[in-house]
This record gives C-alpha cells, structure tokens and sequence, in this order.
C-alpha cells in the first residue's frame, strides 16, 4: 500500500454496483472517482508517500458516513478517513485498493453548551474554529496544533494532537468528552457525551489516537475552557542550546506550569528570522515561554521564569510589550517548519518524545549525527514536555540525499527511545513509523493493540496498513507482529 | 464483595503474576485482583475462586522528581506514595485512604475530589504493566508525559475493575505539591457554589452537600489569598480553613449504601436535589457521592441519573453498577480479548462482563 516518492499507483476502478450505491447514498456530485480529481487525495502531510484510492467519497452527515461505510463493509473494501490531509505521518495515506471517506463537508458547529463547557461540532470544523466559535463568549478550545487554521477537529481526534499549549492544558484526549463513531461495519455508536464516566470501558479514550483504525468519527463533544484574564508571552536567548535545556528544567522544578515553552536552535531561528523576521535576541537558541492566569500570577509567574533563564545563563531576556509582540513571537515559532524553506530545499520532520531531563544528551547525539552524515539538522521544540521536532535539512535534487536525511531522522528516534522516549508525540505513527513500533513495543504489546484493534474492526477494514506493523509493510524483519491465520480466529495464541 | 475463607496468593513479581494468570485461565480458576481492599463493593457481585493480592508488588521503580513522574509497583499504597513525594513537594493528586494501592486505584478508576483543578485520575496514568488475564505481560503506554505512539490503552484499563488484566505497575503523573491549602465553608448551598464557580478562577474544588459549599484553593500563599478575597464577595461569613482537610463534611459517608454519580455538570442540582441532603456533588465536574438508606432509594436516584445520562455505581453496600452499555459487542469482544477464559472477576463489570 502507496509507494514512497512521485510513483503513483494506478487506480483500480470500483465495481460498477458499489460505485452506483455510494452515489446513491451521498449523491452522485459527491462520489469522485476521475483520476485527476483522485489526485489531490493521493498523500497528506507526508508528501513522501502516495497512493490513489479507487474513489474518494464525500458524506454531509453521520447517516450518510454509516450508509457509505456499511456498502464499502458488504463488499470487503477498506476506507480511509481523511480531514484536511494535514496530518504528517501519512494516517490520512489512501489505500490502493480502497476508498477514501473525505469528511470536509461536515464543517458545522452543532451546538455551543456553556452550562457544560461544551462545543459539538462535526468532524470538519477546523481547530481553530472551534475557538472561534466561543470566543466572544470568552472560551477557547486549548489543543493548538501548529496547523490550527487549517486542520479539523475529526484529524485531532484521530491524531490525539498536540501543540505549543499542551504543556499546562493538555492534549486531545484531555478535552474530548464524547463522539459519535460510526464502526467499521456502518454501526453508529455514541460514546460519552454527558457523564465524565460513563458505564463501560473507557472506549471513547480508546478512540482518541487510534489514527482511524478503530471507526469513523462523525461528532465530535469537547470541552472548551475560559480564556485565561491575562497572558505573558517572553523570549530568551542563550549561548548554547543545553543551558536552555538546563533554564526549562529549572522552570519546572521551581513548580511553574507555562502554559508553552519552546526551543529553537540556532539553525531553526536562521530559517525563522529571515522568513518572518519575529526579532526574538540573538543567540545560539531561543527560549519562547508563555505564561497565562490571574493577572497578579501571570506577572509573578513571568518573573520566575525570567529568574531562571538568567541563573542558566540567559543573554537576554524580553517580554513582549503587547499582543502585537506577542503574536510576532509566536508567528516566528508556527512558521518555523514553513521557514526551513529558506535554508534548505527539503526537510524531513522528525516528532519524537524524550524524558525532559534527558535534554542535553539526546542533544549530543543529534550533534554526531548531523556529522557522521553531513547534513544539518534544526532543532525545534515543545521543551516543557521533551517533544522534540529535528528538522532533517536536505537536497533531494542530489542522489542519496533523500535517503540520508531518512536514516539520520531513523537514527534520532532510536536516540529518543534509548533514553526511554517515545515513537512520536504528537505526529502519530501512521504509515511512517509503522515498521518502527517493535522497536517501543514488544510481539506481546503489539498483539493487545492488535486485539483492540480487532474488537472494533474485526474485518480489518479501517484504515489498514497504519499504527501497527505488518509482514507485507515491513518485511520480515524479526519481532515484527505477524499473526498466525489461527490466531486472527483466536484459536491459537502465542506468548 | 466478601473473601472470607477464599485462598489468597500473593505474588512477589510480574512473572509470578503471569504465572498464576495462565494456570488460572488453563484451569479455569476466577481471580478476583485486590489491592488496600478499600473498594471491593464496587461492581457488580462477582463469585470468585481465587483472590491475588497485589500487595507484595509494593517497590519504587524509578523516581525522578525533576521529571514529575513517579514509576511504582501496584501494591504501593497512597500513604507510601505521599510519603515518598513529599519531601520533594510533589503529590499523585488522587485522594484515596492511606491503604488504597495505586493499582487498585487505577483499576477502580475512583472520582477525585480535587479533579475541577488537579484533572480526573485517567489524565495521571501515563504508562502501565499489565498481564492479562490469559497471563500475557503486556506494556502500555510510555513514561513520558506527551507520547502518542500506539493505541492509549493505559485509559481502557483505567475503571476496568480488574476485568481486563492485572495492573502490576503504573507510570503517574505528579504534580507540584500546593504552598498553600485552604478550606472555605459557607451556608448557601448550590447558589453559592455556582457563584465560586463564575467567580474564582483558580478553585481547586467546590463541593456542595445539602445548604452547605465548600471551596477548596491551592495554590501560592497570595494566589489563596486573592481568590478568597474573590470568594467572600459570594459568601461574606464563609468560615477560612487554613491546612484544613477537604472536604470538611462527607455525609454521605454515614449511610449503609454509598453511591458515586456522574452526570454532565450542568445536571448536579437536579440529581442532587433527587438524591437527599445526604449528598454531595462537585461543581464544574459532575461528579459526586450520595448516601442512601438502601434498594429503593438507589433505584429511584439511580433512574433519575440514568435519565439524565449518568450513570451511578454503588462504591460502597450492596447495589452493583447499574447501567447499560455503549457498544455491547464490542465491549464483549475486548473483554474476550484479554482474558479469553473469563476468569478476572466474571460478571464484576458493567454489563455482566
């Protein structure tokens, strides 16, 4: 399923009935099976890796998503759901031999709940409209993904995503109180939605980053929070990168939650300040730290923070004077990825997770590698929660670059999870990182992912191929999970 | 639930757990997993053959406070696990009796009362060992705070009851223990507590039982003291706690049945207005206890939270669960799934699982 680089595999076309049935359930308008228009549904985020579906299906509601899914179901054919096509690894990538469920028409906010603290809204909304949406009211929605304005609230969920805020408000999975989920045999369910514990087991918590293996998500209940009375937003610069590290540490042992704290190397900040010319102090990296509470706390909490940067060797530190500075200093970190266009022709991002006090040595072995491989490597990051983001710069015009920037961006996860790190923070293991997992999960972890897996979709028609790893993906490399056709009929079982 | 005269084992290690587990399920033998034993009326009556006690399972596997996370056995108790974090001022913010394992409290997955602050118990448990019931060690999770990698597990065995698998070990997530703790009790009931709720930004938890509320704030000595002053303009005579335990009252704790509700937070004045003045709700969380004289009162409240799309498990007498499930086939199937044989506690869960 898809292939890595501009290779495009052909369509295989629907049979006849099937497409007449999913145009009568969606209308015909909605059915797109032209291979021009298939085109734009080939990859998401991860460019890399493309495929063409042998149709893209575009339902306006639960009812229509269940119809769609229950005649894809009756005929055996898998589905992929897709958002904005945002995501970066490759969740949304199509399946050659299936079809994909676009949920971009389902774009409405059903109903604003302050009582409750809640906003319902279909899969397609955008994140940022969610805030939006309650802010005159003086709320907000606090996972802030990078991509906010464009990617919906569907992908979050499937992505369980993060961004800049999470360090104080948590990601997804903390603000989803409930969904509409229709199963991978056209079923519609509704989990939670009212009661913070509802009977049963916690399958909406399940479905939270399950990368849409588990069902199609047509509601979606969340849980917005008030906009904080006041906001400080400063930035320290520093002469090496490791005593950042060393002031982030201090931050959070000094028992100061920042609602965002965020790291830039001096690569990354070359990129930045000449794409958006943020005017953060110059430095060998840059510390972003946002700050939000009660006035009298947010000004205290400000000077802490500031405190400590200084004991760790801060340069300078600023805050900024108002929202104008504020949003400039923020626009600089959003547009860092975007900016590595100004220093590289390509770039490969890399999104894995570290122990926070392991900054300093993972560190070190990024250094090493950069060397070994002569490529450059920026560093961007959630500090506050050890999510790093290496950016792999490289030239794919120059033969064997591509695939370098691939095993140094390999080579940094293994860095991460040798200090006990993780796979991905935010980003998801999609079709990317799928033949990576049994180096963080054992044959016995994988097979219980498997086996929830199979408890919701036991045709093993969602989103196939993503999350975890098969023989037909991966090869056979050892420990990779590979049931026994026994097994799959839980006949037989293996330890 | 009832153990006397059923034979106890009491394993020292996660091997010995998977051991018991597969003779177990080979056999056929029904375990019920306990923990401090503090909250075994919890769930539906279940007939068991064998009880393993978790509390042999009681060592620190790794802490290290500068990552404000603490690694421990499941048999460590709460008292054990405040004991250890306090001198680096830290806590696992879940309120629990000193004998109350970490396991025992995932697996319940109990209300906190503190959670309008400190977040619900299932946003804490960040990674867990586990073996199911058909004796396969299983890791979930990660022993980082932000990690998305696999399905999020951990939270499907959060509240599980000790029906899916045995929880041998749990990675939590702490926090930064509160300078400053205060208590503040006034008389007006619900009116007021809704008043703290729109009005103190910082609360840690309102509580309301009967025509009482009671505010808790932590936080730095002057935060507490601004978000009392925030306070008093809803309740001029609320009487200042400072280091006061919270809540001040538990009356529901006197009844012979107590029950755990969980509404949306909108509903706590109509449930508590079914439920009694022996009753208490936390504010902002929908969540809250209700003390009853026995069967009929359960059922009427029961019915009315069940209406109101909550849901109402007996944590203490006779009374079970309740309820029904979402999703019943699937539930089935990953019950099946992880104890194949049907041994952990049978019929302890929602639904007869």
């Amino acid at each position: 399923m898809g292939s890595r680089g501009g290779a495009v595999a052909p369509a295989v076309a629907l049979p006849r009935d099937v497409a007449a049935a999913l145009a009568a359930a969606v209308g015909s308008a909605w059915l797109l099976t032209d291979p021009t228009a298939l085109h734009a549904y080939a990859c998401d985020g991860l460019t890399g890796w493309r495929a063409l579906p042998r149709a893209v299906v575009l339902p306006a509601s639960t009812d229509e998503t269940a119809a769609v899914v229950t005649i894809l179901a009756a005929h055996g054919i898998p589905f992929v759901a897709r958002g904005a096509g945002t995501g970066l690894s490759g969740g949304a990538l199509p399946v050659a031999e299936g079809v994909v469920i676009g949920l971009a028409r389902m774009r409405a906010i059903l109903r604003v709940d302050l009582d409750d603290e809640r906003v319902t809204a279909q899969p397609g909304v955008t994140n940022l409209a969610v805030s939006e949406a309650v802010a005159a009211l003086g709320y907000r929605y606090a996972p802030d993904p990078s991509s906010r304005q464009v990617c919906t609230i569907g992908g979050n969920v499937a992505e369980n995503s993060g961004g800049a805020h999470c360090l104080k408000l948590g990601f997804t999975t903390h603000h989803v109180v409930g969904a509409t989920l229709v199963l991978a045999d056209g079923q519609v369910v509704e989990l939670g939605g009212t009661a913070l514990d509802p009977a049963g087991y916690d399958l909406l918590g399940a479905v939270v980053g399950s990368e849409g293996t588990l069902g199609i998500v047509t509601e979606v209940v969340l849980r917005v929070i008030p906009l904080p009375p006041a906001v400080r937003t400063l930035v320290a610069a520093f002469e090496a990168i490791d005593a950042a590290g060393e002031a982030v540490s201090a931050i959070i042992a000094e028992g100061v939650t920042p609602a965002a704290m965020e790291l830039m190397d001096r690569t990354a900040l070359s990129a930045v300040e000449a794409a958006v010319h943020p005017g953060y102090p110059s430095g060998a990296a840059v510390l972003l730290v946002e700050v939000e509470g009660p006035d009298r706390r947010c000004a205290e909490e400000a000077e802490q923070v500031i405190a400590c940067c200084r004991a760790a060797g801060a340069t300078a530190c600023r805050i900024a004077a108002g929202e104008g500075e504020a949003a400039r200093y923020w626009r600089g970190r959003r547009a860092a990825f975007a900016a590595m266009g100004r220093i590289s022709p390509h770039y490969y991002v890399q999104d894995g997770v570290i122990p926070r006090t392991r900054l300093a040595e993972v560190l070190q072995a990024i250094r090493r590698l950069e060397e070994e491989h002569g490529l450059r490597v920026a560093n961007v990051f959630h500090a506050g929660d050890g999510n790093l983001h290496p950016l792999v710069c490289f030239d794919g015009t120059r033969p064997g670059e591509a695939e370098r920037a691939e095993e140094v961006a390999t080579r940094i996860l293994d860095a991460c999870l040798a200090v006990g790190g993780s796979l991905t923070g935010e980003h998801g293991i999609g079709r990317d990182k799928v033949c990576q997992v049994p180096k963080q999960f054992t044959v016995a972890d994988q097979m219980a992912m498997h086996r929830l897996r199979t408890a919701f979709d036991p045709a093993g028609l969602c989103n196939p191929g993503k999350l975890l790893p098969t023989p037909r993906l991966c090869g056979e490399a050892p420990g990779i999970y590979r049931p026994h056709p026994t097994e799959l009929r839980g006949v037989a079982d293996r330890w | 639930m009832d153990l006397t005269g059923l034979p106890t084992v009491t394993p020292t290690d996660r091997e010995a757990v998977v051991r018991c587990l597969r003779e177990a399920s080979a056999a056929h033998t029904r375990v019920l997993v306990v923990g401090g034993a503090t909250q075994l009326d919890r769930g539906n009556p279940a007939a068991v053959d064998l009880v393993l006690s978790t509390r042999a399972l009681d060592r620190v596997v790794a802490y290290e406070p500068a990552e404000m996370i603490a690694v421990v056995e499941a048999g460590c108790t709460a008292a054990a696990l405040r004991d250890l974090l306090r001198p680096h001022g830290q806590e696992w913010p879940v309120d629990a009796d000193d004998d109350a394992t970490v396991g025992g409290l995932i697996a319940t997955g109990a209300a906190v009362p503190r959670q309008l602050g400190v977040g619900p118990l299932r946003d804490s448990v960040l990674e867990l060992e586990c073996v199911s019931g058909d004796g396969r060690a299983i890791h979930t999770g990660g022993r980082t705070v932000k990690n998305v990698s696999g399905y999020g597990l951990p939270r499907l065995l959060v509240g599980s009851l000790g029906t899916l698998a045995v929880i041998v070990q749990a990675a939590v997530k702490l926090r930064p223990l509160a300078g400053a703790r205060r208590t503040l009790v006034a008389a007006g009931g619900l009116p007021v507590a809704l008043g703290w709720l729109r009005s103190v930004p910082l609360a840690t938890a309102i509580l309301v039982h009967g025509d009482t509320a009671e505010l808790r704030l932590e936080g730095w000595a002057d935060d507490v003291a601004a978000q009392t002053a925030w306070a008093r303009a809803c309740a001029p005579d609320a009487h200042v706690g400072d280091d006061a335990p919270f809540p001040q009252a538990a009356p529901w704790s006197h009844h012979p049945v107590v029950a755990e509700m969980s509404v949306a937070p909108s509903r706590l004045g109509a449930v508590l207005a079914t439920a009694g003045c022996d009753a208490g709700g936390l504010v902002g969380v929908g969540a809250g206890w209700a003390g009853l004289e026995g069967a009929a009162a359960l059922d009427r409240l029961r019915r009315r939270v069940e209406s109101l799309g909550g849901a109402l498990p007996v944590v203490r007498g006779p009374g079970g669960l309740g309820g029904t499930l979402p999703a019943p086939a699937i539930h089935r199937r990953i019950k099946a799934a992880f104890d194949p044989a049907g041994i952990l506690a049978p019929g302890r869960f929602w639904g007869g699982l």
